[in-house]
């Protein structure tokens, strides 16, 4: 389970203000929000990447708000892939388990095990930057979910994607939900995407979370001006 | 890029002009080298105090060098990554010698190791002036700040999400730096190597300073370059300042090539 409780975080000139939610095991939500809104800066702060101002954050109960990103047990996909563009696909993919000193034999397994899954083992040794978009991100996908993380945290993972590889990242998305009773947390500005992978969405707007829904209440008009007309345009465009 | 179809318009033509005549005027600086260097090259190699202050200068320069890049790699992440103590007094004092005159900082250096503390290392064995550590002390003063304005340029360009990322996938900070860090700015790092080295090679301010010219004990190329004029021997100094020209393009050429590298890598990247 993880709990955001009264979360702020000031950065510069913009604010995460009072951010509340909970999410169940096996459950995932979506945040959309338009871009400045501050959706990034809220996946960051879960990975551990900005320290709040104020408020917690617990994951299984246990309060991770003064814990490093990298003692959180938290998996994370940026919308542009984040590879390491001086390691081979195959390096990318292995580093989380690499920097946990795990033997190399089975390192490789587990790579090969995902990679076959995921249907990128024909480009395990070659670099990223030959790679096409989609490649990219199904290699950024498998570092992730090959530590097992308790949490996914995607940002816009799927933007500027093909149907086909588009599909074969949720169907993997969801799979990883219901095999690990994981959560997912996703930044989307695709309402479809929200619709299809999230159990709750919540709408951010400037820094605040101004509306929770559900994918059948989406469209339902809000108390709120602004989520009101975030949704509308978003419905026109 | 302009379409060369297009007539040049007066500020073309100008910054046309102006590129001309500094081009021909550095082409005669240079020709003067080469031409009165080549004549009397062959004399290089007869001569045991040129020989010597060669073989000084490329130790002292590599060894310098190699010092001052791995103290400004330090000193670059912490300015840029860590900064537990932010102050601009920090990084102000640290640079402020690119700007002081190398004189002056070889003023500075001698006042230091002149005094007691001077005395004791010369004690423990370790004598800076008059003596090559001094030059290699001198080279690593003047190209220190260089060196750590060359390496934080690029770890400020850097994106910092590639170590977020490294993080999140549990690494820690020693682990990120070196596994994700250093591989992403090494070209970078061999191209302040290769900056920092000629630099070294062609120092001669701070130097003169701290340790003098001495023949045969603490006589770099400038510093042989320097002495042959003094006394008159005008072909010796153009040769050794060819010498030192051919140092200089083969850096030149080294540097011009990994940079060209970098600006491929980033366009695929």
């Amino acid at each position: 389970m993880i709990k955001i409780d009264n979360f702020s975080l000031k950065r510069g000139s913009f604010c995460l203000s009072n951010i509340n939610f909970n999410i169940e095991d096996g459950q995932s939500i979506a945040i959309l929000g338009e871009t400045g809104s501050g959706k990034t800066m809220l996946l960051e702060s879960i990975a551990g990447i900005y320290r709040g101002n104020s408020g917690c954050i617990y994951v299984n109960g246990k309060d991770v708000s003064s814990i490093s990103s990298n003692k959180r047990g938290i998996g994370f996909v940026y919308q542009d892939y984040c590879l390491f563009n001086h390691m081979s696909v195959r390096e990318n993919i292995g580093f989380g388990l690499k920097v946990k000193k795990m033997d190399k034999s089975l390192i490789d397994m587990k790579v090969n095990e995902i990679a076959k899954q995921f249907h990128i083992s024909n480009i395990l040794d070659k670099n990223p930057s030959v790679i096409s978009g989609g490649e990219k991100q199904r290699t950024a996908l498998c570092r992730s979910l090959i530590i097992n993380p308790r949490v996914l945290l995607l940002d816009e993972p799927f933007s500027a994607m093909d149907p086909n590889t588009k599909q074969i990242l949720i169907d993997a998305i969801i799979d990883y939900k219901k095999k690990y009773n994981g959560i997912i947390i996703l930044v989307t500005h695709d309402f479809k995407e929200a619709i299809k992978l999230a159990d709750t969405i919540h709408v951010l707007v400037k820094g605040k979370l101004k509306a929770t829904k559900t994918p059948s209440t989406l469209f339902m008009a809000s108390e709120n001006y602004e989520v009101n007309t975030f949704l509308q345009c978003n419905t026109r465009g | 890029m302009r379409d060369s179809k297009y007539p040049l318009e007066k500020f073309e033509i100008l910054s046309f002009l102006i590129t001309s005549l500094v081009f021909l005027f550095f082409l005669t600086i240079i020709s003067f080298i080469v031409v009165g260097g080549f004549s009397s090259i062959s004399k290089v190699f007869f001569s045991k105090e040129i020989r010597f202050s060669i073989g000084l200068s490329l130790l002292t320069a590599t060894i310098s060098t190699l010092i001052a890049i791995v103290i400004a790699i330090f000193i670059s992440f912490y300015l840029e990554k860590v900064k537990f103590i932010k102050s601009p007094i920090i990084s102000t004092i640290i640079e402020l010698p690119l700007s002081l005159p190398y004189l002056v900082i070889g003023l500075s250096l001698l006042l230091i190791f002149s005094s007691p503390l001077g005395k004791t290392l010369r004690n423990m064995g370790i004598p800076v002036i008059f003596s090559p550590i001094g030059i290699v002390v001198a080279q690593l003063t003047v190209n220190l700040p260089y060196a750590i304005k060359l390496i934080r340029s690029e770890l400020t360009k850097l994106d910092s999400r590639l170590e977020f990322t490294a993080s999140i996938l549990g690494a820690n900070r020693t682990q990120t730096f070196f596994a994700i860090t250093l591989p992403q700015i090494r070209v970078s790092i061999i191209i302040a190597f290769a900056l920092c080295w000629q630099r070294a090679i062609g120092e001669f301010g701070a130097t003169l300073m701290l340790v003098g010219i001495t023949a045969m004990k603490t006589e770099t190329l400038p510093g042989a370059i320097y002495l042959n004029i003094a006394t008159g021997d005008t072909d010796m100094a153009l040769a050794a300042a060819l010498i030192m020209l051919f140092f200089c393009l083969v850096t030149l050429l080294i540097t011009t090539i990994l940079q060209k590298k970098i600006k491929v890598k980033s366009r695929y990247d």
